[in-house]
């Protein structure tokens, strides 16, 4: 069982095999924002790397977004052509939760967030269970900060931990709101602690994508190339507006 | 190959077609299939890009099947696979790319980037056997209008172009202001001919004597402001006179600069490419004159006309040839020049 995982949904394209006995081979870019041009010749490095045919591949996993609207697009039309070619399966790896399963730990609650410009984050938060599951806290979206902390408030009190980490690209632009919200909350309630994690576990990586990938193919997960939906969590700017002035149209109208 | 016989695929997905077809020795049309997203788009009054990049992921897997099945031919068969690379809507052109890629490293098939224009004016070796360079190619659609000198079938010399809209842009945008929607081409041909083409006298703008560029931004601005002068007395407005006077003014224009290029370039063949080649009045103006000055017409049936993957197909099948290939790096150019 040789697993092809695609990562182009972050700013660097990466992309990783995994075998049976979950050994991880990756390859990946510096260069930023040209996975057209680079993810077809990363593959073929990969494979020359792990002295495998294309021929030799039995699945793809891909990531599935959120993320750049056009780099989840070049990813997933890559892997559904390998996948009409090879006559293979594909299984879509949820990319929030990539980083997540990157830290098995139990203790604290993971919140991976990217930064979707427009005042909000794509989010989603996660606590792993008897280091085998990685469960879902807080559903994957697209959120205002504050109405994701919001969340991730509830879920505390039910998971009684109150340790977060945060990690991702939204770090950047939030993290001293995060940091005042912690501080605001301690001045109510104390004993809430909150990391953030390094820059090597910030980024989209491959080898994490095909981690989750396998598991998940494992668990029966694997779908036809023709059921497969990238996830983008936001309508296309146009549509979105389209709406709301219908909206608006049908108020008037009442 | 099957059969003894080339097997070329195309592939196209530079603004809201998406599209795949497969193609016998170049020139044989064995499949042609057209996913339009023309409906998805009229309710915004044009193409939105992220919608048209989102409905051509979800379309294309199924496009490509179903040219391979009417064509009845595998991926196995095909011997080179074509692919838009620019001009284009970038995020649209990717998705035809990423697949063509993926399709081409998969089955160990060579690669072959298309320039859009050029396969515009491939639509017309597949309706034309007998046609063959050297020629002058007039290439009129929503994102062109240009002359050129094709002299071998990779051998191109842009002679004229727009400096602002295509004539198909403004088709769109007078159309939008006489509220017939979109795509304008079609709805004002089809009003026009309910029309006086002489009612309203719009300026025809030529840029200078011998010129053989084309600007098509004063007209559109033209017919907005006949129309609100005659708002501003009161007046009815006939919208199939308008109509038809506007694509008069844009017709005389094209096919007087198409004729001057055939006749000071020395060109017996004029070859009539793009979408806006569909419209009725610019066939007849054409026509006409070809006739008159002792040129030959080719243009190609409507469907051909329209953004399709076969003419991708025909010119990958030339470029072929000719050994013009591209490796797995081709990336999308939204304003490749030809």
């Amino acid at each position: 069982m040789n697993l092809l995982a695609i990562e182009t949904t972050g700013a660097k394209a990466s992309v990783a095999i995994i075998d049976e006995n979950k050994q991880i081979w990756e390859e990946h870019c510096d260069e930023t924002l040209n996975h057209l041009r680079l993810l077809m010749p990363m593959i073929e490095r990969l494979l020359r790397k792990c002295k495998l045919k294309i021929e030799d591949i039995d699945g793809i996993a891909v990531s599935e977004g959120p993320g750049s609207f056009t780099g989840i697009r070049i990813g997933i039309s890559t892997a559904k052509a390998l996948a009409q070619a090879l006559n293979l399966d594909i299984v879509c790896v949820p990319t929030l939760k990539t980083f997540a399963y990157s830290v098995p730990e139990e203790k604290r609650i993971l919140c991976p967030i990217f930064d979707a410009r427009r005042s909000q984050v794509y989010a989603g938060a996660y606590v792993w269970k008897n280091s085998e599951t990685c469960m879902q806290l807080v559903a994957d979206g697209a959120y205002v900060l504050d109405d994701f902390l919001e969340q991730i408030k509830l879920v505390m009190k039910e998971t009684s931990s109150m340790e977060l980490l945060f990690f991702g690209d939204g770090i950047l632009p939030y993290k001293n709101k995060i940091e005042e919200w912690t501080n605001h909350q301690n001045g109510i309630d104390f004993g809430l602690t909150v990391s953030f994690a390094p820059e090597e576990l910030c980024f989209q990586k491959a080898s994490s994508v095909a981690a989750l990938g396998y598991e998940l193919w494992e668990k029966g997960n694997a779908q036809n190339l023709f059921q497969i939906k990238p996830v983008y969590l936001r309508q296309a700017e146009a549509q979105r507006k389209l709406e709301e002035a219908e909206a608006k149209r049908r108020t008037v109208h009442e | 190959m099957k059969d003894g016989k080339w097997i070329t695929m195309g592939i196209e997905s530079s603004c809201d077609e998406t599209s795949v077809a497969i193609l016998q020795e170049g020139r044989t049309v064995l499949s042609n299939v057209i996913s339009s997203q023309i409906k998805v788009h009229q309710v915004f009054g044009g193409v939105v890009p992220e919608i048209a990049s989102r409905h051509h992921l979800d379309n294309i897997n199924g496009v490509l099947k179903q040219a391979l099945e009417e064509a009845q031919v595998t991926l196995k068969d095909v011997d080179v696979i074509g692919v838009t690379y620019g001009p284009g809507l970038v995020g649209a052109l990717l998705i035809g790319l990423a697949t063509a890629k993926g399709i081409a490293f998969a089955m160990k098939k060579p690669l072959v980037g298309v320039h859009h224009i050029q396969g515009h004016i491939s639509a017309n070796y597949i309706e034309h056997a007998d046609l063959e360079p050297p020629f002058l190619a007039l290439v009129v659609s929503g994102g062109h209008t240009h002359i050129v000198d094709v002299r071998g079938y990779n051998e191109y010399e842009v002679l004229g172009r727009t400096r602002d809209d295509a004539a198909g842009e403004a088709f769109d945008k007078v159309a939008r202001v006489l509220g017939l929607g979109y795509p304008g081409g079609p709805k004002i041909d089809k009003i026009a001919k309910e029309g006086n083409p002489q009612a309203v006298e719009f300026k025809r703008v030529y840029l200078g004597k011998g010129s053989l560029d084309f600007s098509f931004s004063g007209i559109k601005t033209g017919v907005l402001n006949y129309l609100n002068a005659e708002k501003q007395r009161g007046r009815e407005i006939n919208p199939a006179d308008v109509a038809a006077s506007f694509q008069q003014a844009v017709m005389e224009v094209i096919v007087n600069k198409a004729i001057l290029a055939a006749k000071t370039h020395d060109k017996k063949k004029i070859v009539l490419a793009g979408g806006v080649a569909a419209n009725s009045r610019l066939r007849e103006m054409l026509s006409y004159e070809c006739k008159r000055e002792g040129i030959d017409l080719y243009a190609p049936s409507p469907i051909l006309c329209t953004d399709n993957a076969a003419m991708i197909a025909c010119a990958a099948y030339y470029k072929y040839q000719e050994g013009l290939l591209d490796d797995l790096t081709l990336d999308a150019y939204p304003n490749l020049p030809l």
